[in-house]
């Protein structure tokens, strides 16, 4: 990604793609991935009537994360979008990248459609999922393709209803008037000139956000403890032509205090275990032989 | 049922309509408090006719996408705020869409309008949207939480359903609406870019997050997304006031009497939000961008905290 930037003027159907997808991941409407949120949601507003205690407990601090892991996606995929595909080219490969074929970008852009369509007509979706939830829980939702307007109201229309088909014409129309009506009334005078930047002229591509650099504030607010992340700048003494590095360090607690330990001792033991394979012919047969051995004593003993 | 149309279109018009005289009477307490004479209230719509007839200067390499945002996240904005029961309550579009789409709906725009800071490929662009998300990663699950807190109150998370419980017999005072309403101003404060997280007349180049995002904006392109920040003002203010200050509004089907009286307290209810809003940000100074985090974490904490209590506390409905 530090090499890239500028995309969307040398392959704009796969930009379009891409950014439907960064849209329908952040969970925002009115794409797919914003009606699962939703349903999650509703899903968490109901469990105060769980009798168990525990979950009544751990429920809301679920919203709370599904909540906050919704905004960090949205911060994620600005990232990755605006640093692919935005801007100026930070490298040759972006500067000379080019449209990939027809059918690949057939399947994007079906894949995109899908995702619309899932977010506008979730009923149908539902319904289809719903023998699967029938077979895993023996219960399911209420037939959501039959709600009158294409809306959907998994517990009750008086409690929460949305409806997504209704949400995209709203923010169609919307566009459309306010278009129409800077059309009609606004100058249509339009100038192409150099980069503003607060009166910075010919600045290189160099001088852009890069990736890390959009992630710093994010990384200094929540990496600094979830993450132990850690910065070092070396920076060169003065008259000294070096360059100044920044290097940030990044720990994955979770994989750290889990994983890792585990990893470690699969690893010594494979280690120790390897020599096995460069036994001399006797001692492989003094191995099967004693290992014969030790299996007739179990045997003996166990009878 | 015709006349709840009728409510719901007048709400939009109204929404846009009002969202620069609030701006234009947030800015003129502000200049009163600080012993400064200020700009007439009716400033912000001269600023917009000015804007729209200037012409626009695009940079050479800007895409479609810098061009088209403007009027997404003024489509999105409005569209959120047409879902707020201003004067009145039942609204048909409000049965399709509660008040997580709005805060949902809010977020689309944020999500473009910080691609848009970085189409260009400026220092600054990526300086406003960088901390832009980095706000919004706090902000927005503390609004959540708000809204939880609602809903499950009031047992819906449809705001007209939840305005008319705060009315109702059953409402009262409660330590996780207190809780909630803090959140909810905080929450206010920061995605508004008001003082202490952001300035909104600033032009100190590092200070600034949401004039950085649109700092290569111009003409018709920079007047709607200047009053898509002055909607998203009115928007958050509305909804602390027909929530926490549900009094006097219509209610669906009321005579037209309701109704005028329903607009008359909405304009006091704006009035007074927007006087608070003032002394307040006149009272405090701006915060250092990492300080804010805390700020909104505050908010986020709150939101949670009120969740909790109810979770616990009694079975809500």
């Amino acid at each position: 990604m530090e090499h890239l930037g500028g995309l969307i003027h040398r392959m704009p159907i796969t930009a379009v793609c891409f950014l439907a997808g960064c849209v329908a991941i952040s969970a925002l409407p009115p794409f797919n991935g914003f009606v699962s949120e939703w349903l999650t949601f509703q899903g968490i507003l109901l469990s105060p009537q769980l009798p168990q205690w525990i979950p009544r407990l751990l429920v809301p601090a679920v919203g709370a994360t599904l909540a906050c892991s919704a905004a960090l996606a949205a911060a994620c995929f600005v990232k990755a979008f605006g640093m692919t595909f935005l801007g100026r080219p930070r490298g040759a490969a972006a500067s000379g990248a080019h449209e990939t074929d027809r059918w690949s970008q057939c399947a994007m852009l079906l894949f995109a459609v899908l995702c619309l369509a899932a977010g506008t007509l979730p009923g149908f979706v539902m319904d289809a999922l719903a023998p699967v939830m029938q077979m895993i829980l023996g219960a399911r939702l209420a037939p959501q393709s039959t709600q009158p307007l294409l809306r959907i109201a998994p517990i009750d229309p008086a409690r929460s209803a949305y409806n997504g088909a209704l949400v995209l014409v709203m923010i169609l129309v919307a566009a459309a008037a306010t278009a129409l009506i800077v059309r009609r009334f606004a100058s249509h005078a339009l100038r192409r000139s150099a980069i503003w930047d607060c009166g910075f002229p010919d600045a290189s591509p160099a001088t852009q956000y890069t990736p890390g650099s959009f992630a710093q504030p994010i990384r200094r607010v929540f990496g600094s403890t979830v993450f132990r992340a850690r910065e070092h700048v070396a920076m060169p003494k003065p008259g000294d032509p070096g360059t100044a590095r920044l290097h940030v360090d990044l720990h994955d607690t979770l994989w750290e205090a889990l994983y890792l330990p585990v990893i470690r001792f699969i690893d010594s033991v494979t280690v120790r275990v390897n020599r096995l394979q460069f036994l001399t012919i006797r001692r492989y047969l003094t191995l099967v032989f004693s290992a014969l051995v030790l299996l007739l004593i179990i045997v003996g003993v166990w009878r | 049922m015709r006349l709840n149309w009728l409510t719901q279109f007048a709400q939009i018009i109204v929404v846009l309509a009002l969202a620069p005289l609030l701006t234009g009477v947030t800015r003129k307490i502000r200049s009163r408090l600080l012993r400064r004479r200020g700009a007439s209230i009716a400033q912000p719509y001269c600023d917009l006719l000015k804007l729209i007839r200037k012409e626009v200067v695009v940079a050479e390499n800007a895409s479609w996408l810098f061009r088209a945002a403007p009027y997404v996240i003024f489509a999105t904005t409005w569209v959120a705020a047409a879902l707020v029961p201003t004067f009145a309550m039942g609204l048909p579009l409000g049965a399709a869409a509660d008040m997580i789409v709005i805060v949902a709906l809010l977020g689309t725009a944020r999500f473009m309008l910080a691609l848009a800071g970085l189409d260009v490929g400026t220092s600054f662009g990526g300086i406003g949207s960088s901390r832009e998300m980095m706000f919004a990663s706090l902000a927005e699950p503390a609004m959540l939480m708000a809204v939880f807190t609602l809903s499950l109150f009031a047992g819906s998370t449809e705001l007209s359903s939840i305005s008319s419980f705060m009315l109702g017999p059953h409402a009262g005072l409660n330590i996780s609406l207190a809780l909630a309403l803090v959140a909810l101003i905080i929450v206010a404060i920061g995605e508004n870019a008001r003082i202490p997280v952001d300035n909104p007349a600033t032009h100190l180049e590092l200070t600034m997050v949401h004039e950085a995002m649109i700092l290569e904006y111009s003409g018709r392109h920079l007047a709607v997304i200047e009053a898509a920040a002055s909607v998203k003002l009115l928007l958050y203010l509305s909804v602390i006031g027909c929530v926490f200050i549900p009094w006097g509004t219509a209610m669906a089907g009321a005579n037209p009497i309701a109704y005028v009286i329903g607009f008359a307290s909405y304009l006091l209810k704006l009035l007074l939000l927007g006087f608070l809003l003032s002394v307040f940000e006149t009272a405090i100074a701006k915060m250092r961008v990492f300080r804010v985090p805390d700020f909104l974490g505050v908010a986020l904490m709150l939101g949670l905290l009120g969740t909790m209590l109810l979770f616990v506390s009694k079975v809500p409905r």
